[in-house]
């Protein structure tokens, strides 16, 4: 039972979990930062493709293997590797996974490839599609920062809600925090917070919506959701969503609801809350960027914490 | 020579709540075929793709209200509007290719031109003519606006549009504005005027005295807010600037079938319209503003003026709740 553990427990074994980070533009920049402040993680490794990235000249003397030659450069590394983090793009994505399971390593993919499986760490072992492998190769696909921000709203209300004909998610962030990738993905975004959408509900109307606001200061994440069905029960919705709000929040601080489940309109609920990102590298504007990463710190967690156990029964 | 463009059936279904019926589409088209106007643009008020809860759930899906307009068009063509970030490629675009749209109008926030790059680009490279929209182009300095059409245009938009989303500008702004677009550019320039604060009218005339060559209008302003410019009112003052228009005949006929069939929903310049379009806030959320700021018992006025300050752009509807629950609880 591993939900059942806390976090003082951790770790289990004096290992820490040993990872690289790939990709060093603004994400996997503000991950290695997360990485290095997180007791249970030691990054062995941050590779880019120019020795020169400014991202790659911030870990000087930080992390222990600063490396510019591409996946390829990890070679000597994977023996002491647990797993790796995948901030590059769709593109390269679908090369790192192919290496990583030759090499029998999970990865975690923080790029919109859709190649691995849409996890959101809040609910994992609560819904259906949520589950962490059994097996040490894996491959997490973080899915978007709309799909990171909807799904404990979406689960909560739907779980509570009988015949689900509707779900839609609208999030608004800040024009700064969306870079190159985000503005030029911005339809596979939709494609990836809706299809995560449908695997959590088993509903197929649902559509998603991505608003870019240039406001100064920079506005703060929202995602709103909204659901249609028959009828609900309001009073387990709000203690649902409260308590599974609580549980985003132990590791992603800033997750906020902001505006509880209410009834809009006949057979519609709707909630929204804010993300405020922690500040490790990105600003706290960028909590669309922020959810990505925690869920990812999160994910492997869970993923090494639940492997690393089941070895040790099998060693018991 | 301008092209007259018609977004009655698109902007006018903001204020219709987004109840537009195939059979109104079909009987408003027949005249607008006669009429010598351009194209008539036709949809989701937010453009095709965005029905939602977010802004506003569609009656009739797009799809319906394009077939029903191509039926009756023949001269004249048939235009979308759409939304990256509401409407995708893949669902949204490619049927509307097969639906036989003529013009695809793609549009952003001023200052988010990038996220349209695919799109215009997709629908370039499938030999259909596609216009950039600057929606809320008060919203942004002339150096960016100007920076910001000229992305558009390479992306391969052969015109940009300035819609005054918020209905903000005086003549002077458009004069500034269209002027220069026309010298820094090298496409065509567009100019939607929005109603609030009056000078709709004066607006697009300013925009056509500053050779922007693609004017919209709507029927009786049918539109978003205090609604648009009014078609026949433009054309009109254009007969007597230029002593050459379309005749006014059928003009007047759409005009009139607008306000014999949806006469509980003309816009018009009210209090409230001054104060968003004094604010710069998006006349879409006219609606919203008028159910929320009574549910939370808070003025209207209050709830505009939070909203200018915040600077929220179209499809932050849902943030307008928000905002009103602050105000309730000050």
């Amino acid at each position: 039972m591993r939900t059942l553990l806390s976090r003082e427990v951790w770790p289990m074994s004096n290992d820490k979990i040993k990872v690289a980070v790939i990709g060093t533009g603004n994400i996997g920049t503000d991950l290695c930062e997360r990485l290095l402040k997180d007791p249970k993680f030691e990054v062995l490794a941050f590779v880019g493709r120019r020795s020169t990235s400014s991202g790659l000249m911030r870990m000087s003397g930080r992390v222990p293997n600063l490396l510019d030659s591409g996946i390829e450069s990890l070679e000597p590394l994977w023996a002491q590797l647990d797993g790796v983090f995948d901030a590059t793009s769709a593109s390269a994505h679908a090369e790192h996974w192919a290496i990583v399971q030759q090499h029998k390593r999970w990865i975690i993919d923080l790029t919109p490839s859709r190649i691995g499986k849409q996890l959101v760490p809040v609910l994992i072992d609560k819904s259906a599609s949520m589950k962490i492998s059994t097996e040490n190769v894996a491959n997490y696909s973080m899915i978007t920062c709309g799909g990171q921000s909807s799904a404990a709203l979406i689960y909560a209300i739907t779980k509570h809600a009988k015949s689900v004909e509707e779900v839609e998610i609208s999030s608004s962030i800040a024009s700064l925090s969306a870079g190159p990738a985000t503005r030029n993905n911005i339809d596979e975004y939709i494609d990836s917070t809706e299809n995560m959408a449908t695997l959590l509900t088993g509903c197929s109307a649902v559509k998603s919506i991505l608003v870019l606001n240039p406001a100064e200061p920079p506005v703060m994440m929202r995602t709103t959701v909204h659901v249609r069905a028959a009828n609900f029960d309001l009073v387990q919705i709000l203690k649902e969503t409260r308590d599974l709000v609580a549980k985003v929040k132990s590791y992603v601080p800033g997750y906020d609801l902001v505006v509880e489940p209410h009834v809009a309109g006949s057979g519609q609920i709707s909630a929204t809350v804010k993300v405020l990102g922690s500040g490790y590298y990105l600003p706290e504007y960028s909590g669309n960027l922020d959810i990505i990463n925690a869920a990812a710190v999160e994910t492997a967690t869970q993923h090494v914490q639940a492997n690393r156990l089941k070895d040790a029964r099998i060693k018991s | 020579m301008i092209s007259f463009y018609d977004v009655t059936l698109r902007d006018g279904n903001h204020a219709l709540r987004h109840t537009l019926t195939p059979d109104f589409v079909r009987e408003y088209c027949q005249i607008a075929e006669q009429s010598g106007v351009w194209a008539v643009e036709v949809g989701h008020g937010n453009g095709i793709g965005a029905s939602s809860f977010l802004v506003g759930k569609a009656k009739t899906d797009d799809n319906s209200l394009l077939a029903a307009a191509r039926e009756s068009l023949n001269k004249v063509k048939l235009a979308i509007h759409a939304i990256p970030g509401f409407a995708t490629i893949k669902r949204d675009l490619i049927p509307a290719i097969k639906s036989g749209v003529d013009i695809f109008r793609i549009g952003t926030h001023v200052t988010e031109v990038t996220t349209a790059q695919k799109h215009v680009e997709f629908l370039s490279a499938q030999n259909q003519t596609v216009h950039g929209v600057l929606m809320m182009s008060h919203a942004i300095d002339l150096k960016g606006l100007v920076s910001q059409a000229k992305l558009m245009a390479s992306y391969g938009a052969s015109a940009v549009v300035l819609m005054d989303s918020a209905g903000n500008y005086v003549p002077k702004d458009v004069v500034a504005r269209v002027a220069a677009l026309k010298q820094e550019i090298g496409v065509q320039v567009g100019f939607h005027a929005h109603n609030n604060l009056g000078v709709g009218v004066s607006n697009a005339i300013s925009a056509i005295e500053n050779d922007a060559t693609i004017i919209d209008g709507s029927s009786m302003g049918l539109g978003a807010g205090a609604g648009n410019a009014p078609l026949e009112s433009i054309i009109v003052n254009y007969r007597r600037m230029t002593g050459s228009a379309p005749p006014l005949d059928k003009f007047l006929e759409m005009s009139h079938l607008v306000e014999m069939k949806y006469p509980e929903f003309l816009p018009r310049t009210t209090s409230s319209s001054i104060q968003s379009g004094d604010a710069g806030v998006f006349s879409g959320f006219a609606p919203q503003v008028r159910q929320l700021a009574a549910e939370f018992g808070v003025s209207q006025e209050d709830l505009w003026q939070e909203l200018g300050k915040r600077r929220l752009v179209a499809g932050q509807e849902s943030m307008i709740r928000e905002i009103a629950q602050d105000l309730m609880n000050l």
